[in-house]
């Protein structure tokens, strides 16, 4: 941990045996859910929600908003309610939930035990993208020793509540990260996104009412719970409290993951964390939030990074990926990419994010024989056809490609 | 009634139930947003996104079909923006198809496109990309055909496999541009696809289409689309057949009506082509020094006449006997029954309706005063608990089954009940594998777990059924030594299941019975039924909205013959024949003596072969049944045919049975006649003329009638097939309100009395229909088989039906697409048996019981129990009824199809 880090999430990492859960409780774990359980949930959710905890798995939607419609949804079918914790980490230079998941498990499992209480759930399942076998392996364990030691099944902790929770893996779907349409596959079905309304707080996982959240904001609760709202506000930005792992790669001397506090700037990220560029190269641009998320150049090095700070520079903090481009990397190239991407993780359920995700890719090969000046107008043509996909297609597959492209054209278009 | 809400759609007030889906009540409100992958039927999937509309004082668009209505909604439907968006949509659609169409399919795609302008290539916008998408085609489905390329991935296929049929074979392969459905592992054929065609139905492009008749047909020349009722199963689904040159080359299922909403199973859908056969009988034959002359219609009916009338006056009127005819119409039954009655001057008219339910008719009768099912269709899915008995419901009434598996969806119980497997196993809570002839101790013992566990409606059986509580005391005796041990020994089913079964029977909030010819098929049929009825009973699981018992009739008729007097007890509308008010009243409707009607019981279908046997019976009028398949104990039954003096035999093909007649008559089938069908569900709906008859085949009744004034006798003219269903709806009192004009395109369920009655959809839900209003209980004790197994024949052959052939086969086997699926007989053996009689799977056998014998194929199988065979009966070259005996079911005259003690031998 380097001096301008801030850990909650990963505050146990490298300090205790992931694989040991009285590690764990020796650093405090576990306190938190013992004292959570004696509280009423609505009190657990109000402190959520004063604390202004945003999903962080790049919505950035209210945490406490979301456990609220949940634990108040009627349910259709029964008093049954699910938890739900998305650990499908697709979005590509993405790999902070891999981080938590293989370095402190128990803080997530912690994490949800609470929020399920909060809400209601007695059943939940962590859906792990499948290629993580560290993680399933860890997280697995994490569950077992929870149950031997009666923190999970019935009764937890002699209390009322009851919870079973268990491991459900990825089939290497990028878009089974979307909560949706994680939910379909987690219902066994093919991985294709549900139509939305209704949300999973009121219509989620066999039709049950359903929390749904990513692996980094479960593992904030416990924090929250234990240091109040109040505290975890004093961290951070006004509208985006709290720390981020941000995982950094591309062209710059320590590729890695860091925990700060919201608000720093790239620069820092570039500098302090990234350790420079490589080579002494300079900086070109920086795609943040993966392939659903957006180039920025240099003019936003400095711009405090929050949710609606960078929303105002066209940008994203999305997952948190920080992918640094050098000066003779080619923005072409890193957007045929990208397209590629979508293209390929196109589920093909709606038509203008099936046949569009295509045509973006014949779009943008057409741009490599043209020359500069036509190339600027094939670019408005593909931002034109990406706006059309986000404004009709179902699910955000098809709502992103128009985040990369229209940050190209505002920050790129000489480069492009 | 659902509540209503006022929307406004582009500033007009529209009114629509709250909670109904928007696009719906847009397009009923003459608002026609364009959508390719919504459809009624199905759930909402939000793929095509030409609905999008925009909800007022909200950003961005949103799919119609995904919206619900809700009071004070306000959207906009069109406006410029929007019609743009759809344009680049359909567009984009356009990119990867391939729009080669030949008029075989309506293109709802096409239409769109046509309606956009974007029909020229000039005016569009993108390059076409199809032809590097590597789609395919599978081709290898007997019945249809699927074209990627011309698919618009709008999952209305998927969905109406899954979610109308309930059989989820169909899925998308790949992803993105690239996916394209695919059935099963990637093979139509060798997929679970059963070819009912329902995504056939629901495909709006050509990407899916029917192969029978692809080469014929052309859109644009229908001559007209003619909708009418099934010639099959007993469910009455309605029919579309559209006609070209006078040739029926389609049939749809008509979408929004009852029963069946559009659905089809593979025989209403590609079963339609016996009807054009070539062996259709086209003029009357008469035998003459042992072959078949052709003759024309006086010199056959003056015959038939003549001989009539020769043997009634030698031999008596007794001497005479009629099958009617469970294929044939209400108008053509009543008009046979009224023949036998007034021409024969006695009551022997029946038909194989005694060979099929004629046992649960019995007991219904007499415990519930009706023998018709309680329920309509919708109830399979509307119910909390269905029993399903003795009832291979996929396979014999495949429509029925899929409200069925719509209900498991929903959450329903399913309890089947069955000494083999049968396909809705696999969707049931609880499978019960009673050992064959085992029923009464089965349904006994459950009575005795819900006794004892006092799940017992007292309440229902204090108001509704005979002697109360005493009345329960009396069954409570006579199950008490059923207890789970005693039940399990006598029918090998583990005693937790059937406790359980018959605890989540009684405790359902509403539970249905469907019972079919397991039960009904033996010498205790009778009391099979019996035992059914005071499970039910005592549950009170009857005379409540989703609750009851339901048969589903086999074939199409075989509810509606009945109800119009063709048994030897009855007459009209459940009247028994010795109610002399009724034969008064009958006598003045029909112009003839009260005295000339007889009072006498006449004989059943089994009967009428024995006296045939024994030489009482001479002569016979056969319309449209085969016995010589489905009459059991053939060896016998042939002799008793050979011995008549005089058969007559009418029906559309050449069949099993007309070879031993004296003159067969050339009729009509369902598609070149008008009159009506009974159902099920006990609606009455309209059967209607598409095409010519071949040759000079005429409508049965006419044949009667002209039969019966040759013969003197005046059985009455009629201009039409309506003028007889007003003289059916005078003499069945429950008819009384129904008429040709009435059924319209809907049908009316029975009970309607009156024309102003809306017809009846649940029976007994305030007084049942015996004598006292009450039901009554009829305790019965488990009486072991008379048919032994022995060192001679080790097994006990069960019989039954298939999905895809129907009956004896005179129809379903003149079916190409029906016979790509199964035309071939087979006995199936558990693998245990098979190993232990040194078989094979696949080995040539001849199966021998007391009665006869024949040859078939052995099939390995775990279908069956051990000691247990099975065998379809469809199948002229191994005709299961040589081995069946014709030991009768004291009460109901029901042979025992179902428990034949057999030999196994490879050939």
């Amino acid at each position: 941990m380097r001096a301008n880090e801030y850990r909650i999430a990963l505050k146990n990492v490298g300090r205790i045996n992931p694989a040991n859960l009285d590690e764990y409780e020796a650093v405090g774990g576990i306190a938190t859910l013992r004292h959570s359980l004696l509280r009423t949930p609505d009190k657990i959710i109000d402190e959520l929600t004063r604390a202004n905890l945003r999903g962080r798995g790049g919505a950035g939607y209210p945490a406490g908003l979301k456990e609220r419609y949940t634990s108040e949804s009627p349910g259709s079918r029964s008093e049954l309610r699910y938890i739900v914790c998305n650990a499908d980490e697709g979005e590509p230079g993405t790999f902070k939930d891999r981080v938590i998941m293989e370095n402190d498990p128990h803080l997530l499992v912690e994490g949800i035990i609470i929020a399920a209480y909060a809400i209601g759930a007695s059943r939940g399942y962590i859906y792990i993208r499948g290629e993580y076998y560290p993680s399933i392996e860890r997280v697995k364990r994490a569950l077992q020793s929870y149950y031997d030691k009666g923190y999970l099944g019935g009764n937890i902790l002699g209390s009322n509540f009851s919870l079973d929770l268990s491991v459900k893996l990825g089939a290497g779907s990028y878009l089974c990260g979307e909560e949706l349409t994680l939910l379909e596959s987690l219902e066994g079905k093919r991985g294709y996104p549900r139509i939305k309304p209704p949300f999973p707080a009121e219509h989620g996982l066999w039709g049950a009412p359903t929390l749904i959240n990513n692996v980094e904001t479960f593992a904030h609760i416990p924090y929250i719970i234990e240091k109040g709202a109040e505290h975890y506000l004093t961290i951070g930005t006004k509208g985006s409290p709290g720390t981020k792992i941000f995982t950094l790669s591309g062209d710059i001397n320590r590729p890695g993951y860091c925990e700060t506090e919201m608000g720093i700037t790239l620069r820092e990220l570039i500098e302090d964390f990234g350790q420079g560029m490589r080579e002494g190269k300079k900086f070109k641009a920086a795609l943040l939030g993966g392939a659903a998320g957006t180039f920025v150049d240099k003019t936003v090095l400095d711009t405090f990074m929050t949710y609606d700070n960078l929303k105002k520079k066209g940008a994203v903090l999305g997952s948190g990926a920080v992918m640094v481009l050098a000066e003779d990397r080619s923005i072409y190239d890193m957007s045929v990419s990208i397209l590629e991407f979508f293209r390929h993780e196109s589920c093909g359920k709606c038509v203008p994010c099936r046949v569009g995700t295509r045509l973006l890719t014949d779009m943008i090969a057409e741009v490599g024989n043209k020359k500069k000046s036509a190339r600027q107008e094939m670019l408005g043509r593909m931002v034109d056809e990406a706006r059309f996909m986000a404004a009709t297609s179902l699910c955000p597959l098809g709502q992103s490609p128009i985040m990369p492209l229209e940050s190209l054209a505002r920050y790129f278009k000489k480069d492009f | 009634m659902q509540a209503l809400a006022t929307i406004i759609i582009d500033g007009k007030k529209v009114q629509g139930a709250v909670g109904a889906n928007l696009l719906q009540v847009a397009r009923q409100s003459g608002f026609d947003i364009p959508g390719l992958c919504y459809h009624k039927k199905l759930s909402p999937t939000g793929a095509c996104r030409l609905c999008m509309v925009k909800i007022a004082g909200t950003k961005g668009f949103v799919m119609s079909c995904t919206l619900q209505v809700e009071d004070g909604l306000e959207i906009i439907a069109f406006d410029e923006e929007l019609e743009l968006a759809r344009k680049k949509t359909l567009e984009y659609l356009l990119c990867e198809h391939n729009e080669e169409r030949d008029g075989t399919y309506h293109d709802e795609f096409r239409e769109l496109v046509v309606r956009y302008d974007l029909d020229e290539l000039a005016s569009r916008s993108y390059p076409k990309i199809v032809d590097q998408l590597g789609y395919g085609c599978d081709d290898s489905s007997p019945v249809l055909s699927y074209d990627a390329s011309k698919c618009i991935k709008c999952f209305r296929c998927i969905k109406a496999c899954a979610e109308v049929q309930g059989k989820n074979v169909l899925s998308f392969s790949d992803r993105g541009v690239t996916s394209h459905v695919v059935a099963g592992l990637n093979h139509w054929a060798s997929s679970e696809c059963d070819g009912c065609g329902e995504c056939v139905q629901l495909c709006p492009t050509g990407a899916l289409v029917e192969k029978l008749h692809r080469q014929i047909i052309d859109l644009a020349k229908i001559e007209k689309k003619v909708q009418t009722t099934c010639p099959y199963c007993g469910v009455g689904c309605q029919l579309e057949l559209l006609v070209q040159d006078g040739k029926i080359v389609r049939s749809n299922g008509v979408e929004g009506v009852s029963p069946n909403d559009g659905r089809l199973c593979i025989k209403g859908r590609f079963g339609y082509d016996f009807v054009h056969h070539k062996d259709r009988l086209t003029t009357p034959l008469i035998k003459k020094k042992g072959k078949f002359v052709k003759a024309d219609w006086d010199e056959a009916l003056a015959l038939i006449a003549n001989r009539f009338t020769e043997i009634k006056a030698a031999y008596g009127s007794q001497a005479l006997a009629g099958y009617a005819s469970a294929k044939c119409t209400n108008e053509d039954n009543y008009i046979f029954q009224k023949f036998v009655r007034v021409a024969f001057g006695n009551n022997n008219v029946d038909y194989c309706t005694r060979l099929c339910h004629a046992s649960t008719v019995t007991a219904m009768l007499n415990s519930i005063g009706n023998g018709a099912g309680s329920n309509s269709i919708e109830d399979f899915t509307n119910t909390a608990c269905l029993l399903i008995t003795g009832n291979n419901i996929i396979d014999t009434h495949p429509v029925t089954a899929t409200y069925v598996k719509n209900g498991r969806e929903k959450g329903q119980k399913i309890i089947v009940c069955d000494p083999k497997w049968t396909p809705m196993v696999k969707y049931a809570d609880i499978w019960l594998q009673p050992r064959l002839g085992s029923d009464v101790a089965l349904l006994n013992g459950m009575i005795r777990v819900i006794l004892q566990a006092d799940l017992v409606d007292k309440g229902f059986i204090a108001d509704r059924v005979e002697g109360g509580l005493q009345a329960l005391s009396l069954l409570q005796k006579s199950v008490a030594h059923y207890t789970p041990e005693e039940v399990e020994k006598i029918t090998a089913v583990p005693r937790e299941k059937m406790v359980a079964a018959a605890k989540i029977y009684a405790g359902a909030a509403t539970a249905i019975i469907a019972t079919g010819m397991g039960l009904s098929q033996q010498v205790v049929g009778t009391n099979n039924v019996y035992a059914l009825i005071n499970l039910m009973l005592i549950c009170g699981q009857i005379g409540k909205m989703h609750a009851g018992i339901n048969p589903p009739r086999g074939q199409n008729n075989v509810q509606g013959a009945t109800d119009v007097g063709c048994s030897p007890l009855i007459y009209p509308g459940y009247i028994p024949i010795d109610d002399e008010a009724n034969r008064k009243r009958i006598a003045a409707l029909w112009s003839v003596d009260k005295d000339a009607l007889s009072d006498q019981p006449g004989l059943t279908t089994v009967e009428i072969m024995r006296a045939a046997h024994e030489g009482q019976i001479k002569g016979m009028y056969i319309m449209g049944e085969n016995p010589m398949i489905t009459d059991p104990d053939l060896n016998h039954t042939q002799k008793a045919i050979e011995r008549l003096d005089f058969l007559v035999v009418q029906d559309i093909f050449p069949t099993e049975t007309t070879q031993y007649a004296d003159v067969v008559l050339p009729a009509t089938s369902f598609a070149e006649k008008e009159g009506s069908f009974v159902n099920s569900d006990r609606r009455v709906a309209r059967v209607r003329r598409a095409v010519s008859a071949p040759g000079q085949a005429r409508q049965d009744w006419r044949i009667i009638v002209q039969i019966a004034e040759k013969m003197k006798c005046h059985i009455g003219s009629y201009k039409d097939s309506s003028a007889i269903f007003d003289e059916i709806a005078q003499a069945a009192p429950m008819m009384g309100g129904i008429s040709h004009q009435r059924m319209g395109h809907h049908g009316v369920q029975w009970p309607c009395p009156t024309k102003d009655h809306p017809g009846t959809s649940t029976l007994f839900l305030d007084h049942f229909n015996t004598k006292s209003g009450k039901a009554k209980l009829h305790p019965v004790i488990f009486v072991p088989q008379s048919e032994k197994t022995s060192k001679k024949f080790p097994f006990i052959l069960n019989s039954g039906r298939l999905l895809y052939q129907y009956h004896s086969a005179t129809m379903s086997r003149r079916n190409k697409s029906l016979n790509d699926f199964v035309n071939a007989s087979y006995v199936l053996m558990n693998e245990s048996d098979v190993q232990k009689q040194g078989l094979r799977d696949g080995d040539a056998v001849r199966v021998t019981s007391a009665r006869g014998e024949l040859e078939t194929v052995l099939r390995t199988s775990r279908e069956v129990a051990e000691g247990e065979l099975f065998m379809p009966w469809h199948f002229s070259e191994a005709q299961v009824n040589r081995l069946t005996r014709g030991e009768l079911d004291p009460d109901s005259k029901i042979a025992p199809f179902k428990y034949s003690a057999c030999r196994v031998d490879r050939i």
